[in-house]
């Protein structure tokens, strides 16, 4: 099975957040760029917000794989809930200052005017929506200081527009918006990632009636589009295993689809 | 590890509980259909209402019930009622014709077969057989399910039919039907159409024959008379035969 036509596919689209795996989409490279061009620029704050699945860690991560070859950046993508322990691995991270002990903000503010860079240190937190309101409002003070540029990514949801909160209102200079992919941004997506392993046969198997199907399931979801490919092409090495014939190369199947949406959860059955 | 047996279940029970919203929306469409038009069409279910009204009306009632029935169901062969009593001298043959050919006619026609043998018996035993004097009130009584009945007789009825089915005994019955009432120019023409398709038929040639002599073409008539004795030994055509050659003497 490990040898089927699509063992390889399958793993390209494991839920794992690899900037090497980073897809070129005309709209997301648009926006990277200008995030990019944003970070240059003496903002204190960005945020990069949008719905669950648009992309945001991957665009974060990318940002991080490319910026660190030139400065100093740091990238927090699992939440330090803590406090101290948040000023702590800062001071570690971006200072080389290890301390077993909390540190409080005065103390890092004075560790951050003694050590001087020649472009201002870059911290990437994603999952911002999870650090609290104080935490926050630290957070703000230290980009006041410009001590630290804060790139941030939240999840625009429709319960709580966290967005709207007073600290983010009033010290966010750029926010850019990840959307959901267009069912076209979604063919680009999957095949550019077939091509890139050299799964060109796979590749040839979506149609537009296949890509309407998966963008209509996935609702243009990038994580959930992963999660049904993964399951896709689990589905098809095990019907190459043991039923070979149902197999047609020129073709998804629409009900094989439908049976990975259930298996996934996308469709409740 | 993917359980595809199952997910092929749940699949399954997916796809009919996706499609059975449509299946009764169609189901539901088409019961809306039949029901609109069993309410903006009530005629075509009151017909059969009336023939049971009749049928139930006739088992209470007279022993013509199994004619009202027959007639109900089969109205088209009800002109034989109109045959006049007083036939002509034709009958006298008619009565020696043998009814085999009769089986042959379609499967309408048997109900009025059975309760009278023989279109050829009914001319003479009309009066007799079938009661007439009940008939008329059961038509009074029901007009609509029995209205072609009661209508006059109209031969081209039987001409169309006869057109569509080319049965011989029904060209034979057109042909003598114009003979009596004096159509001779018919009568021939009919009778040579039967004679077309069976031409075994004695009173067909007889009324053939007996059209020409009408029509004034005696020679032609004899000449007829004489090929269709060389071939069939017929009696009947011996004496018209005979009655002719006594009337051209004279």
């Amino acid at each position: 099975m490990e040898h089927s036509l699509f063992s390889k596919p399958r793993d390209l689209f494991l839920d794992i957040v690899n900037p090497r795996d980073y897809v070129q989409i005309d709209s997301v490279s648009h926006m990277y760029q200008n995030l990019k061009t944003s970070v240059q620029k003496p903002l204190k704050m960005i945020l990069l917000y949008g719905k669950p699945g648009t992309g945001k860690s991957m665009l974060l991560h990318k940002l991080h794989h490319d910026l660190s070859k030139h400065q100093k950046v740091f990238m927090i993508d699992i939440p330090i809930i803590d406090e101290s322990d948040f000023l702590r691995v800062l001071a570690q991270k971006i200072y080389s200052y290890v301390n077993r002990e909390a540190i409080t903000l005065t103390d890092f503010l004075e560790l951050a005017s003694a050590v001087n860079y020649a472009q201002t240190p870059i911290v990437l937190l994603d999952e911002a929506q999870l650090y609290s309101t104080l935490l926050m409002e630290k957070i703000r003070l230290i980009s006041d200081a410009r001590a630290l540029k804060f790139v941030i990514t939240l999840h625009k949801t429709q319960d709580e527009d966290i967005i709207a909160k007073e600290h983010f209102q009033t010290r966010i200079w750029e926010s850019i918006e990840l959307k959901n992919a267009s069912p076209e941004e979604l063919k680009v997506y999957i095949q550019k990632k077939l091509l890139k392993a050299n799964c060109f046969d796979v590749a040839n198997m979506f149609n537009d009636k296949n890509i309407q199907l998966i963008s209509k399931l996935t609702r243009g979801n990038y994580r959930d589009a992963n999660k049904l490919m993964f399951s896709l092409f689990s589905l098809y090495a095990w019907y190459e295993e043991k039923y070979p014939s149902k197999i047609k190369y020129n073709a998804l199947k629409t009900k094989w689809i439908e049976m990975a949406a259930i298996h996934t959860g996308l469709i409740r059955a | 590890m993917l359980d595809i047996p199952s997910l092929e279940q749940r699949w399954l029970k997916y796809k009919i509980k996706r499609s059975l919203p449509y299946l009764l929306t169609v189901v539901g469409t088409i019961i809306v259909v039949i029901t609109l038009n069993y309410f903006l069409n009530p005629d075509k279910v009151s017909i059969p209402l009336t023939i049971k009204k009749e049928v139930n009306q006739s088992k209470e009632g007279s022993k013509t019930s199994i004619h009202d029935e027959a007639m109900v169901l089969e109205p088209s062969m009800q002109f034989i009622q109109s045959i006049p009593v007083t036939a002509p001298d034709i009958t006298t043959p008619e009565v020696n014709t043998p009814a085999k050919p009769l089986p042959v006619t379609p499967k309408k026609i048997l109900p009025v077969q059975k309760n009278i043998p023989s279109p050829l018996p009914i001319i003479k035993n009309v009066p007799n057989t079938i009661p007439t004097p009940p008939m008329p009130k059961l038509i009074q009584s029901n007009p609509n399910s029995i209205k072609r009945d009661s209508a006059t007789f109209n031969i081209h009825e039987i001409e169309d039919r006869f057109t569509n089915n080319s049965n011989p005994h029904l060209g034979l019955y057109i042909a003598r039907y114009h003979y009596d009432n004096g159509n001779y120019s018919e009568a021939y023409n009919y009778a040579l159409k039967t004679n077309a398709i069976n031409n075994t038929i004695e009173e067909s040639w007889l009324i053939f024959t007996k059209s020409l002599i009408k029509l004034g073409k005696t020679d032609q008539a004899k000449k007829t008379l004489q090929l269709y004795i060389s071939q069939s030994d017929s009696e009947e055509a011996k004496n018209l035969l005979n009655s002719l050659n006594k009337e051209g003497t004279k």
